[in-house]
């Protein structure tokens, strides 16, 4: 934990407090002043990521601050979800941006790091940050999944699926990634140590998450939307089980720990 | 959806929430002794009937051949299981028993420089060999650092500094504390006597003690030479007003192998972390070395063993689930929209 006494945490810092505020704003029912503040929040987090890219001189895709960085300008996921989905959560969505920048703004170090050799790997970065891309869209589903649940749907629109559908459909979008990242970290294994598969922890969970969405996918098959409730408690599992998995081995003691070389 | 299509999804069903509960468990046991409890006998039973039951889906319900998107990701499962069963401990046993193929599954190769070596240890002890029908010769084994290296410097105030090392560069080392530079660098800092007086030397021999000699000039003028070591971190005298540490950060270790095969060179590489060597049907990973002197290395063995096959299943599995839940309805859209 750790706090940015620079420009660049600065901007991080505004980026999340305008976040934050855009949601409060929009549970009071001001649904136009808190999409206000949500698109000052993706100015912010846009101005972040361009000042990052000048000062550091490549795509700041490199490390976990940048990859981070980056989620934080979540907006275009909300306008694509709303537009071409036709999901809405933008409610939801100011409080994903804030959570993915808590990471860059008090965990990870914005000075560019010296990789140990194992991360030194062209895998590192499309690893994480494809599974950070799934983690967004299956966090989405995970919201219309507890409104599913608790029978509401909070946007009376016409034009958006409703929870049910909204969930499947966003899951729809995240599994891919997520299989993509279980595959790029298991082939970066096998180009690092020698094993595509190692049966550690981290591991293990990571396939658990994934197994949760098989599961889903095939209930869901069997059972329509008869069985509405257990497709929405699968679904949130499923987030359940990410969680875990980043938790688990948290990442300041995964990358000293068995994901790393010479210990 | 007839009843036996309704049992074998059931079957499917239940088969992934085993493995799921399996799996959970598995990661609360800890890496090696989940390792070993997914390739016991009931686990390998389990792997079998779980790629048994893909192929009977894929066999009974049309959709699951008819659809490409859905045939490839169930088919890509099928190779998975099939390839990782193929190359695991149970499957290196059965071809040896059924075919008389002896490959090492994987083990470990020491190599010292200078030296070749055919010989790959099996056990945890280091007491059992498999000979590969090649060697390998080990030319030089190295480490790389990120540069520049740095010099620490902590005041009794506890004020801190980060100096990069560059010869003969001078800075301040802090308020009224003088400035200090790096004069020379040392690889193996050795000490000795010439005519009573202590002389130092980088000696070429084997060994490693990484120095550097820093001369430090006080505010008042005064001079002093002090020896900075790598190895000796928070070394300090009473009298210093400031502690230096000395410390480099490993970019990588390097091995400069060559493959020696019926007395000629067949081939050579540089064995680096994540750019393994392949080669006979195997794997040679860079994994340790020898840390007091650097005289050897230590490669970690892998037999390739139903990998190809496994990656096959993930690029099926892959191209599947992205063509099944993506191309396909963006390719539609389009059509729509063009229509
Ligand atoms: C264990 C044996 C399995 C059987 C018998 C089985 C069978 C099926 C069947 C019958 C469907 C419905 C196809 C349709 O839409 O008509 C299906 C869908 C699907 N299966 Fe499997 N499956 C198995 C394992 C797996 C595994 C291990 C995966 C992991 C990738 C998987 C991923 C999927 C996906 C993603 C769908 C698409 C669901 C959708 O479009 O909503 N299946 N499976």
């Amino acid at each position: 934990m750790e706090i940015k006494f620079t420009l660049q945490g600065l901007l991080v810092y505004l980026t999340i407090a305008a976040y934050l505020s855009a949601f409060v704003v929009t549970m009071l029912r001001r649904a136009r002043t808190g999409h206000l503040l949500y698109l000052m929040g993706f100015a912010f987090a846009v101005v972040a990521y361009g000042y990052r890219w000048v000062h550091v001189r490549h795509v700041p895709l490199q490390n976990l601050f940048e990859v981070f960085l980056c989620l934080g300008m979540i907006y275009p996921v909300s306008l694509f979800s709303r537009r071409v989905l036709r999901v809405g959560g933008y409610a939801a969505d100011m409080l994903i941006g804030a959570i993915v920048l808590f990471p860059a703004g008090f965990v990870f170090h914005a000075e560019p790091q010296q990789l140990p050799p194992a991360l030194q790997s062209w895998l590192f970065t499309p690893h994480v940050a494809v599974y950070m891309f799934s983690y967004i869209f299956m966090a989405k589903a995970t919201v219309q999944a507890v409104w599913q649940l608790a029978g509401k749907n909070p946007e009376h629109d016409r034009n958006l699926l409703e929870p049910e559908q909204a969930t499947y459909r966003l899951i729809c979008v995240g599994f891919p990634l997520l299989t993509l990242g279980l595959i790029l970290g298991s082939y970066w294994g096998k180009k690092a140590w020698g094993d595509y598969w190692g049966w550690d922890p981290k591991e293990l969970w990571s396939l658990v998450s994934w197994l949760v969405y098989v599961a889903y996918f095939h209930f869901r098959y069997m059972f329509g939307k008869r069985r509405a409730r257990t497709n929405s408690l699968l679904a949130i599992l499923g987030m359940a089980a990410i969680i875990i998995t980043l938790l688990w081995v948290n990442l300041s003691r995964l990358f000293p720990g068995l994901h790393s070389y010479a210990t | 959806m007839n009843k036996f299509r309704r049992a074998i999804l059931w079957a499917a069903l239940a088969a992934i929430v085993a493995l799921t509960v399996l799996s959970i468990y598995g990661a609360f046991i800890g890496a090696d002794r989940a390792q070993a409890f997914f390739n016991r006998v009931p686990l390998a039973v389990y792997w079998v009937f779980f790629a048994a039951l893909l192929a009977v889906g894929i066999a009974v319900f049309r959709r699951l051949v008819r659809v490409p998107g859905l045939l490839m990701m169930h088919a890509g499962c099928v190779l998975i299981l099939v390839g990782g069963m193929w190359g695991s401990k149970l499957g290196h046993d059965l071809q040896k028993r059924l075919f008389g193929i002896e490959k090492v599954r994987e083990g470990r190769m020491v190599i010292y420089e200078g030296t070749s070596e055919n010989r790959i240890v099996v056990d945890d002890a280091g007491r059992e060999f498999e000979t590969l029908p090649f060697s390998l010769k080990l030319n030089d084994f190295r480490i790389e650092y990120y540069q520049p290296a740095n010099l620490y410097i902590e005041t009794r105030q506890g004020e801190r500094l980060k100096v990069p090392v560059e010869l003969d560069k001078e800075f301040a080392v802090g308020e009224g504390l003088g400035t200090a530079k790096v004069v020379r660098t040392f690889e193996n800092f050795k000490m000795g006597k010439e005519d009573g007086e202590n002389v130092f030397y980088d000696d070429p021999n084997v060994g490693s003690n990484p120095a550097l000699e820093v001369q430090v000039t006080q505010a008042d003028g005064q001079v002093a030479t002090k020896y900075i070591f790598e190895k000796f971190p928070g070394h300090s005298h009473g009298q210093d007003a400031f502690l230096m540490n000395y410390r480099r950060t490993i970019s990588d270790y390097i091995s400069e192998i060559e493959i020696v095969e019926n007395d000629k060179v067949v081939g050579a590489k540089d064995v680096e972390v994540n750019h393994p060597l392949h080669f006979g049907g195997y794997h040679f990973y860079q994994s340790s070395y020898d840390d007091k002197a650097g005289r050897y290395t230590v490669l970690s063995v892998h037999a390739d063993t139903g990998l190809y096959v496994v990656y096959a299943g993930y690029w099926l599995l892959c191209l599947g689930i992205i063509w099944h839940l993506w191309l396909r309805h963006v390719l539609a859209k389009m059509k729509s929209k063009s229509a």
